[in-house]
């Protein structure tokens, strides 16, 4: 997959067994439809929004063992008393489309970042299962899709406010009072 | 059992619906043609959250036309958890708890997903024991899932008698679920790194004489539907998916196999044991209700071949993992070794550590591809976990399958798509 | 029926305990627990005649469930009513579909907040008298969901008779929350909107 033939492509990373294209939001509906007629990816297996706020802010606890199942690699020794934060994320969304080839049994993702309140093409016109995925990434992340056809809530009431998914908002629930402690 | 080549290259126009059944630009929602809404004399009825046919709660907002249904909306998230958001807030250990109870009819195809996600950004070994033990536990799971729905379908369609016969069986595999986890359901015995606990003893002997009998439980099901005249009028022709609209609807289990296409993930990614095991693949062409129907009960025969093979050919050995890191280190250590009780200490209050990364784990669930997206950010909870459940994809082919449907074909149509709410609002 | 004084709890009229498994061994290990004494002193109290204990014991003998079966816990529920578990032969003989044929809620699985509004309504169809099991942790407290969109309890928005622990209980101990709520009936305790006082 070279950077001429897939539009909009900004990077390609390989990591655990998976590749991971990235594309650009602006172009995402191109790419897709490429995926599709020249790729062969026929099947849209899931549509995903990670929210990325807050990431980096918390120091890692640099005694915490941050190695491999094989134990810490004394070629990379691990923190030395530094923070060790994770890799730092373009913008606040990702979204990213899981696509597999029946024909290869390849599987691929695509990635776009967006920030809050950018909106992104609906691929529900290259593949009708997007339809609530989308709806669901709406729902739950604030995340909109120009040009879906049906673009409401899906798993809460109608009427709720606020995106549950996203970071700022907050887990909800009730405090627990235990009886042993009055 | 023909295959059919997968449609995989199918030149989609871009305006897709011309020439499918899938119905309009809103593949999930059926219309009501306008003429017939100015002459006809539609009426609109709600299948309401709460309704006898034990799906769970989805509401369906049909339109009826004297018997024949024109229009059909589903309204999902009544059973919306906030599964996704509650894993955020727990560690990596407690949060295994959590996606058992997504799809409560097939939970430890759950808990499998999620905990291979976990080894897959571990990098863990697990040992070949805990392979096939979880292997033969899911394949267990597989055939009370397709029992489970060959109990409620035959139900809902008038075949009430098959309910106890279903669920007789239904009950002896939970009791194996009990002898080896201590839990009929939710058993919670996957970890990361292997399984909970050793295997105790006399679970082989009773898993034989289970398998042993499974078989005759089958034929006895199929004696009861499979040449029943009503059961064909009802289910065959009724609720037709081709090929190229499952494909196009991302449609996956069986199905997709029921629609002629020959896709299995445990043939195509194997995990777990799947790649040393010998089993069938059934793969049906008509793509209605009765296909489904077939492909699940010959499922569950495969499924009883596979456990009996994980059975022939369980390994002996450790039961989890060995890496301090992540597994508990066993009891005895803990009173001579300072290493093993700093290990159990860090655990247990801290839990275990996951390097950063996304990963998407795909298996094949009863119900079709369950897919786990995780991503990690080296901390010891979550960051995000996703979960791509098969019913909420099934669902979105309601609209499709149900062309030309008349209310009644509704409830078999429904019923075959097998889906569990759980899973579709999460 | 028998004048019961709304806003008195049970322990005014003297039932203090719950039963406690069947004591095999000690003095009291063929009579009845001490629950059925209580039980049968709260019958003096609550002055029940005989034809309202004829009428308690038809009630308690043929209560029949509502189909309310929402997650994990309607599977074990459906379990209660195969043939290992019969629950027929303590009387509830089928569930019925429609609310207003029913009189008994078994709340299983976990109530969203969508779902909070419908359960109400099923349970506004019901006709009186009608019970409510709250079955499960997850109908009983909210369980292990502690979050922006499951009802943490369900008797919060309806009137709880009997809370069955458990995730998912066994349907061995739904069974026992049922022969509880049985045994509650046929002692003359009014259902539990009455003693709380609340709309049902």
């Amino acid at each position: 997959m070279s950077r001429d033939q897939i539009p909009g492509l900004l990077e390609e990373r390989e990591a655990y067994g998976e590749t991971t294209l990235v594309v650009e939001p602006g172009r995402l509906l191109e790419a897709l439809g490429h995926m599709r007629d020249e790729r062969g990816f026929a099947f849209l297996a899931d549509i995903t929004a990670t929210d990325y706020l807050g990431w980096r802010e918390e120091a890692r606890d640099v005694a915490g063992h941050l190695g491999t199942a094989a134990g810490r690699d004394l070629n990379a020794p691990s923190s030395q008393g530094l923070e060790l934060l994770p890799e730092p994320k373009p913008k606040r969304f990702s979204l990213s489309y899981h696509l597999l080839s029946l024909e290869d049994r390849s599987r691929v993702r695509v990635q776009a970042w967006l920030d809050d309140g950018e909106a992104v093409e609906s691929a529900v016109s290259v593949w009708p299962t997007a339809d609530w995925h989308e709806r669901e990434a709406f729902d739950l992340m604030g995340i909109r899709f120009s040009g879906h056809p049906n673009l409401t809530r899906l798993l809460m009431d109608d009427d709720w406010e606020g995106h549950p998914l996203r970071k700022d908002y907050p887990i909800g629930g009730e405090p627990v009072r235990f009886s042993s402690a009055e | 059992m023909a295959v059919h080549p997968p449609a995989a290259r199918v030149r989609q126009p871009r305006l897709i619906y011309e020439g499918t059944r899938i119905p309009s630009p809103i593949p999930t929602v059926l219309q009501v043609r306008p003429e017939l809404m100015e002459q006809g004399d539609i009426m609109q009825i709600n299948f309401g959250p709460n309704h006898p046919s034990t799906h769970g709660v989805l509401r369906l907002i049909v339109d009826l036309d004297g018997e024949r249904v024109v229009g059909l909306a589903a309204v999902v998230g009544y059973l919306h958890t906030g599964f996704e958001k509650t894993m955020e807030h727990k560690t990596w250990w407690k949060a295994i708890t959590y996606p058992e109870r997504i799809d409560y009819v097939s939970f430890q195809n759950n808990e499998l997903v999620f905990v291979l996600a976990i080894e897959k950004l571990l990098a863990l070994e697990t040992p070949p024991k805990a392979v096939w033990m979880r292997t033969l536990l899911c394949e267990l799971n597989r055939i009370h899932s397709h029992l489970v729905f060959l109990a409620t379908a035959a139900l809902e369609l008038g075949a009430i008698s098959m309910f106890w016969y279903c669920f007789r069986e239904r009950d002896q595999i939970l009791d194996l679920f009990e002898l080896v986890t201590g839990a009929r359901m939710h058993t919670r015995y996957f970890q990361a790194g292997g399984l909970a606990e050793d295997i105790p003893r006399g679970f082989y002997d009773e898993c034989r004489t289970f398998c042993e009998r499974m078989p005759h439980a089958i034929d006895q099901y199929e004696s009861l539907v499979d040449r029943n005249r009503i059961w064909l009028e009802r289910t065959q022709g009724v609720g037709l998916l081709s090929a190229a609209d499952a494909i196009a609807l991302g449609q996956s289990g069986p199905v997709l196999r029921a629609s002629g296409v020959d896709w299995d993930v445990r043939r195509t990614d194997p995990y777990l044991a799947y790649d040393q095991l010998d089993f069938n693949v059934p793969v049906y062409e008509n793509g209605d209700v009765y296909d489904r129907y077939r492909v699940r009960m010959e499922e569950m025969r495969e499924s009883t071949r596979i456990v009996e093979q994980c059975l022939e050919g369980m390994p002996e050995g450790p039961w989890i993992a060995d890496d301090r890191k992540v597994v508990l280190p066993p009891r005895e250590e803990l009173h001579t070794s300072m290493e093993s009780l700093i290990h159990h200490f860090k655990l247990v209050t801290e839990g275990y550590r996951v390097p950063e990364g996304e990963v998407y784990v795909p298996i094949e669930s009863p119900r079709g591809e369950l897919g786990c997206y995780v991503v990690s950010d080296g901390g010891p909870k979550p960051w995000r976990v996703k979960f791509r459940a098969p019913s909420f994809v099934a669902l979105e082919a309601t609209a499709t399958c149900m062309h030309d449907a008349l209310v009644a074909d509704l409830i078999a149509i429904v019923g075959s798509l097998d889906s569990v709410m759980g899973e579709v609002d999460r | 029926m028998a004048p019961v004084r709304k806003k008195r709890r049970l322990a005014d009229y003297g039932l203090h305990t719950e039963r406690l498994l069947w004591p095999t061994t000690g003095p009291s290990a063929k009579g009845p627990g001490v629950f059925e004494q209580e039980l049968g002193e709260l019958e003096d109290k609550l002055m029940l005649t005989t034809v309202q204990k004829a009428i308690t014991w038809a009630q308690g003998n043929s209560i029949w469930p509502d189909t309310f079966g929402l997650a994990c816990c309607a599977i074990e529920m459906m379990s209660i009513v195969s043939s290992r578990y019969d629950i027929a032969r303590f009387g509830a003989e089928v569930f019925r579909s429609s609310p207003r044929q029913a009189d008994l809620l078994i709340v299983s699985g976990r109530v969203a907040h969508k779902m909070a509004a419908p359960l109400r309504q099923i349970y506004d169809q019901m006709l009186e008298p009608k019970w409510v099991i709250a079955m499960g942790a997850c109908a009983s407290s909210g369980g292990m969901f502690n979050n922006y969109t499951v009802l943490q309890g369900v008797d919060k928005i309806v009137a709880v008779d009997v809370h069955v622990p458990g995730c998912p209980p066994r349907p061995e101990a739904l069974v026992e929350g049922i022969i509880r709520l049985q045994e509650k009936i046929k002692a003359g305790v009014p259902p539990a909107y009455d003693i709380r006082g609340v709309a049902s």
